[in-house]
């Protein structure tokens, strides 16, 4: 057992992420495996809210206490994915006086600082919250960016000798002699970064330990090797605004119930959530109802959503967790706090934990308890420090900078970029020359798409996540095609183009819960404009059809004649332009006869 | 008019109760003991960062306004809500642009100090690159990104603590033809003309020489009005050599352009010389608002104004006014525009008071009362100014048979003008009047020279830095001009006249010049 690891972790969520991270930092040999891209699971679908702990403030105080420590911790050891927004809770006339009360007092048991500001203070800081909300209580919510986190978590542990497979599903748990002994793996494409096309193969990784943090699917890995694990999933749905309407996190001050947040989130704001039980992780409707109840009810915080333009909707499965016997009907009920599972203790089954419930906020704090109990399990001893020890990126560094004159990029870009990239801004930014905007919409330019090209292969989703490019108001209508070519370089065309494919169809999927009104005729532009433009309706080069290139070329039958004719007289009536033109529309080795033109004109209908 | 599609219903009202005497000045500008809902009672320069009714009173107008409205949609139903925020679902326009209420707009203030927040205008739009393809800076100059990006991209990427706004917007010459591509309503001008204002506000170095010479451009009332105290000598000296290499070197004003000549008696010296009003009629008055240029360079454009007023029987009255803006928007210095925009208002709403409507000669001067007051500034009664005001053959246009009055006259002599329609007209509609009311006359000749843009832009092309780009835009227009058969010029904008005399030699007048010729004369 020569090529044993010492740890593989199931997951690339941000509790997987998390784990390795730490895992790598105290001197082990991990395996990172994640069946998609990291944050495929419900990270990479959740709110974006770096808790206070307010929102459990009244109804489970742990929670609470333990949203508030890492809310600051991560301020500081990942800056440049949490924006320090601020939050409130927000009290209209018809809520609760008794449990506004309850919430200061709970905030104030779990040391979370907290301040009553009266309602026309509250329109001060926030301008389009409605004209009858009464009060407030200020507390330090913030936003946080899951996919940075992640991915900052992974590069650390990269650096720190651990090895991280994205595109990996495990396929089966490896028990040996009643023990787990590790897993098996399909590689989507291979080993390494992700290359469409390239042809998959399978691997067994052996290990002295495996950790589940497959979250929602923890029970999938768990029949795999043979035990139960009863997760919960719970499903909610999310709306994405075009712009911000807050810059503060806005929550409802009432004691539980569906579409009672805001988050601001880098150029968006985000309208959550309902809490909605469903059998299959992967597998559940997404109903309009949700996306109208979410704006019609946040409209009574804050009335300009009722009108503003919606990008997506999007839905995330919560990862419950209830011990065996609690027997909760309602899953809001169910707890938030997070459980290890040691399948020794439970079902006799050694070498495996699983590890479910919880935040992202608390991500790190849980990681650590896990891999403590990996490090007793193993008889390893080393101290826990991802507390201390900033995230790549977070080193310190300043969005304050002359970025014509140091990058040549106008402010606005560059501040965006530097807000997304913080200390690793100089290294992305510098030395790419020209280097034009690519994602108009979110500010991204060449330099910073290839950099995520470099760290995730001919995956553009993963490039998507690491720089935001297509997630502005026009979806990719703009931009899927300029990020594509920028692989085509270094990837042959047919890997470009299901590349781009893949990226368009993502940013498309999300867009058919916001078919209305604005988003509606954004979407009618991109379709038409991809359709026209690109051939994306039908290019020949995705079929494997023969095209019958001369017959293009040569233009409609009966060629010769048409010199007279109305729609082609500007061009075929002067003497050297035809050609041109009949070059870009009807090929390159087009004779230069001016009826041509009219090949290209009638091709395009 | 791209964004008040709705003030219809609006200007009716207000014209009729007028007729009827049932309501007077003082009600109509709220100042009066029911003040109007949105108008809000203080000013941009003096309310408080963020816009919040500092006692119950004004919400409950607003609700009585809602009621009003008939504004409905909100399940709470309850109305202070829905009205004041009504306002800021307008601002959005889109799609159902139709349903927007100009005069519940309001936009919000986030930002400290009374700076808009216009990043809702982002929502309109859908990245068509119409307005960058329309724009006549980009066009010539590489290193502007041009009004998609200074507009709604630059807005979006905001977030509250984010002020720095890209220097880039001082190169934007405010033609407003970006307003006119967009085919999304979305609010360009006034994003650039926000931006730009805080961009001058904050970032600009007060002390230096480009600020020190956009401020004098920017005030070219003030320099004009001295100007005009010794006018033979500030003509001559402001056009002198050495003074003109100076000007260039240390301000930055081109050498190649000549100073306007100043007139010798300015219009409202005229004015008043001659006694005021020749014609009373108070069923018939106008307000005539003629601007910076036409007082103290071209007072023939405002003779020709009274004269041809006077003869279909208008009372026009001349109130007390100061700059129209258009210049102080351009260079980012609203402070001064908004000064300047006091006195106006509060000298037009008393004359709407008395029963007239506003023109103004200069398309800069009607599209600035008309648009860019209301969407930049609160002032009392600023939306009043904007729905009464109208440019000169544009108003004749509407209440005048000018079609039958020319059928019969003709000028003295035969004759032929190449005619420029400027941005500013373009974009109130009014960019072929001027062709269509003389195309038919005998003797007569007009010919469009096309919808490029003349490149000067006001005070764009007095900057050396520019002069080039400037000539570049205009050279389209100048060929065009050449072309033509006329050899006289003929245009509605005063620096649209500066820059086609500049780029043709040709004398150039204004429509109103040649309506006196052709009926008056
Ligand atoms: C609607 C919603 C809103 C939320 N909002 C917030 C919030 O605002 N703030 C907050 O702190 N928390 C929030 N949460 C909770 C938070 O998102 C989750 O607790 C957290 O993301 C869970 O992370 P995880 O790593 O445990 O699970 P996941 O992110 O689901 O990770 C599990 C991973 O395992 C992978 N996987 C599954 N099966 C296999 C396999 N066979 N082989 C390999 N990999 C596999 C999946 O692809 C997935 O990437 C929200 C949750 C929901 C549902
Ligand atoms: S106002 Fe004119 S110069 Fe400025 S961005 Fe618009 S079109 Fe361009
Ligand atoms: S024309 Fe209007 S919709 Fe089109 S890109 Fe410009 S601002 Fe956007």
């Amino acid at each position: 057992m020569d090529d044993q690891v010492d740890v593989v972790v199931v997951g690339g969520g941000s509790t997987g992420c998390g784990v390795i991270r730490d895992l790598a930092r105290r001197g082990l040999d991990a395996v990172l495996v994640e069946k998609g891209n990291l944050t495929h699971g419900t990270t990479g679908r959740m709110h974006g809210l770096l808790h206070s702990g307010g929102r459990y403030a009244v109804s489970d105080q742990k929670s609470a206490r333990e949203c508030i420590e890492e809310n600051r911790v991560l301020r500081d050891i990942a800056a440049h994915c949490v924006e320090e927004t601020g939050g409130m809770f927000v009290k209209r006339p018809e809520d609760s006086e008794e449990y506004f009360q309850e919430k200061l007092e709970g905030c104030r048991a779990c040391d979370i600082p907290a301040e009553v500001i009266d309602g026309e203070e509250a329109r001060r800081r926030e301008p389009y919250l409605a004209r009858d909300v009464e009060k407030a209580i200020v507390v330090p919510d913030g936003a946080v960016d899951p996919f940075r986190l992640c991915v900052a978590n992974a590069a650390d542990a990269r650096e720190h000798g651990a090895r991280v497979e994205t595109h990996a599903a495990v396929t089966d748990v490896l028990v040996e002699d009643d023990e787990v002994v590790g897993v098996e793996i399909e590689h989507d494409t291979g080993p390494g970064k992700r290359v469409h096309r390239e042809p998959g193969t399978t691997e067994e990784i052996r290990a002295r330990y495996v950790v589940n943090a497959t979250g929602a699917w923890a029970g999938q890995i768990g029949e795999m090797a043979g035990v139960d694990v009863e997760v919960r999933p719970s499903k909610g749905v999310m709306t994405v605004m075009n712009t911000r309407q807050v810059d503060t996190v806005i929550n409802r001050c009432r004691p539980k119930g569906d579409a009672d947040i805001v988050v601001p989130h880098e150029t968006a704001c985000i309208l959550g959530t309902t809490d909605e039980e469903v059998d299959d992780p992967e597998d559940y409707p997404e109903e309009e109802w949700e996306v109208d109840l979410m704006i019609e009810t946040l409209s009574e915080l804050v009335p300009a959503l009722k009108d503003a333009r919606t990008l997506r909707s999007f839905w995330g499965v919560r990862p419950l967790y209830e011990p065996p016997g609690t027997g909760t009907d309602d899953p809001t009920d169910i707890t938030r706090d997070y459980f290890l599972l040691d399948h020794a203790e439970r079902d006799d089954l050694p070498g495996m934990t699983s590890i479910v419930g919880g935040k992202l906020t608390t991500y790190r704090m849980m990681a650590e308890s896990i891999t403590d109990h990996v490090c007793e399990k193993l008889d390893h001893d080393a101290d826990c420090d991802t507390a201390d020890a900033p995230l790549p990126g977070s080193e310190d560094f300043s969005v304050l900078r002359d970025y014509m004159e140091e990058f040549g990029i106008r402010s606005p870009i560059g501040r965006r970029s530097a807000q997304r990239l913080g200390s690793r801004t100089d290294d992305v930014l510098g030395g790419t020359d020209p280097n034009p905007v690519v994602c108009e919409c979110e500010g991204v330019t060449r330099a910073e798409v290839r950099n995520g090209i470099e760290e995730a292969g001919s995956d553009l989703n993963a490039v998507r996540l690491r720089t935001r490019a297509s997630m502005g108001n026009c979806q990719g209508g703009f931009c899927t095609h300029r990020i594509a070519s920028e692989l085509a370089a270094e990837y042959p065309g047919p890997v470009v183009r299901d590349a781009e494919d893949e990226l368009y169809q993502e940013r498309w999927k999300g867009q058919r819960h916001a078919l209305w009104g604005r988003q509606l005729s954004q979407a009618m532009l991109n379709h038409l404009l991809h359709a026209t433009t690109m051939n994306r309706d039908g290019d020949p080069a995705t079929t494997d059809a023969d095209v019958d290139f001369g017959a293009f070329d040569a233009g409609p039958a009966g060629s010769g004649e048409s010199a007279g004719d109305g729609s082609s007289s500007d061009d075929s009536g002067s003497d050297d332009s035809p050609a041109g033109v009949t070059a870009t529309d009807g090929g390159l080795d087009a004779t230069g006869s001016p009826d041509a033109t009219d090949g290209g004109i009638d091709g395009d209908r | 008019m791209t964004r008040h599609t709705g003030s219809d219903d609006e200007t009716d009202g207000i014209d009729g109760s007028n007729r009827d005497g049932r309501t007077n000045g003082d009600d109509r500008c709220g100042c009066g003991s029911s003040p109007q809902p949105n108008v809000p009672e203080i000013g941009r320069d003096e309310r408080p960062a963020i816009f919040v009714p500092d006692d119950g009173e004004e919400a409950g107008t607003a609700a009585e306004s809602s009621a009003a409205d008939g504004r409905t949609g909100s399940p709470a139903a309850d109305a202070p809500r829905t009205a004041t925020d009504g306002g800021v679902e307008s601002a959005t326009g889109g799609s159902d642009s139709t349903e927007l209420d100009p005069d519940a707009y309001d936009p919000i203030d986030v930002f400290p100090e009374g700076d808009l927040d216009l990043r809702d205008g982002a929502d309109s739009c859908y990245k068509c690159t119409s307005c960058d393809t329309s724009c006549p800076v980009a066009e010539v100059d590489d290193e502007f990104p041009g009004p998609k990006f200074q507009g709604p991209e630059q807005w979006r990427l905001k977030r509250k603590d984010d002020h720095d706004i890209d220097e880039s917007i001082t190169s934007c010459s405010n033609c407003m033809r970006c307003d006119d591509a967009c085919p999304s309503s979305v609010p360009l001008s006034q994003m650039h003309n926000e931006a730009r204002g805080q961009f001058v506000e904050e970032q600009m170095e007060k002390l230096s020489l480009e600020y020190v010479r956009n401020r004098i451009l920017a005030n070219y009332r003030t320099s004009a009005r001295l100007a005009s105290v010794v006018p033979r000598l500030s003509s001559f000296a402001m056009n002198f050599g050495p003074a003109r290499w100076a000007m260039d070197k240390v301000l930055g004003i081109p050498k190649e352009r000549e100073f306007p000549e100043f007139a010798t008696t300015t219009f409202r010296e005229w004015w008043r010389d001659r006694g005021g009003a020749q014609v009373e009629n108070p069923d018939k008055r106008v307000a005539y608002f003629h601007g910076c240029y036409s007082n103290y360079n071209t007072p023939e454009v405002g003779k020709a104004m009274v004269r041809v007023y006077e003869h279909f029987g208008y009372e026009v009255m001349v109130p007390p006014q100061k700059c129209s803006g258009t210049p102080m928007f351009a260079n980012g210095m609203l402070k001064d525009a908004r000064r300047h925009a006091e006195t106006n208002v509060e000298n037009l709403i008393e004359a709407i008071g008395d029963g007239a409507d506003v023109i103004a000669s200069c398309t800069s001067c009607s599209m600035s009362l008309r648009q860019e007051y209301p969407e930049l500034f609160d002032i009392h009664g600023i939306e009043d100014v904007s729905d009464h005001t109208f440019e000169a053959l544009e108003y004749l246009r509407i209440h005048e048979d000018l079609n039958d009055e020319l059928a019969e006259a003709r000028p003295e002599d035969d004759r032929s003008f190449a005619y420029h329609a400027p941005c500013h007209a373009r974009n109130q509609g009014l960019a072929r009047q001027a062709v269509e009311t003389f195309r038919d006359v005998d003797g007569v000749e007009m010919e469009d020279v096309g919808d490029s843009c003349s490149g000067i832009s006001g005070t764009y092309g007095w900057k050396s830095e520019k002069y080039e780009k400037s000539m570049q835009i205009g050279e389209e227009m100048f060929g065009h001009m050449e072309d033509a058969e006329g050899e006289v010029g003929m245009t509605e904008c005063p620096t649209c006249a500066m820059q086609m005399e500049h780029g043709t030699g040709y004398e150039i007048e204004h429509p109103l010049q040649l309506l006196e010729e052709t009926l008056v004369a």
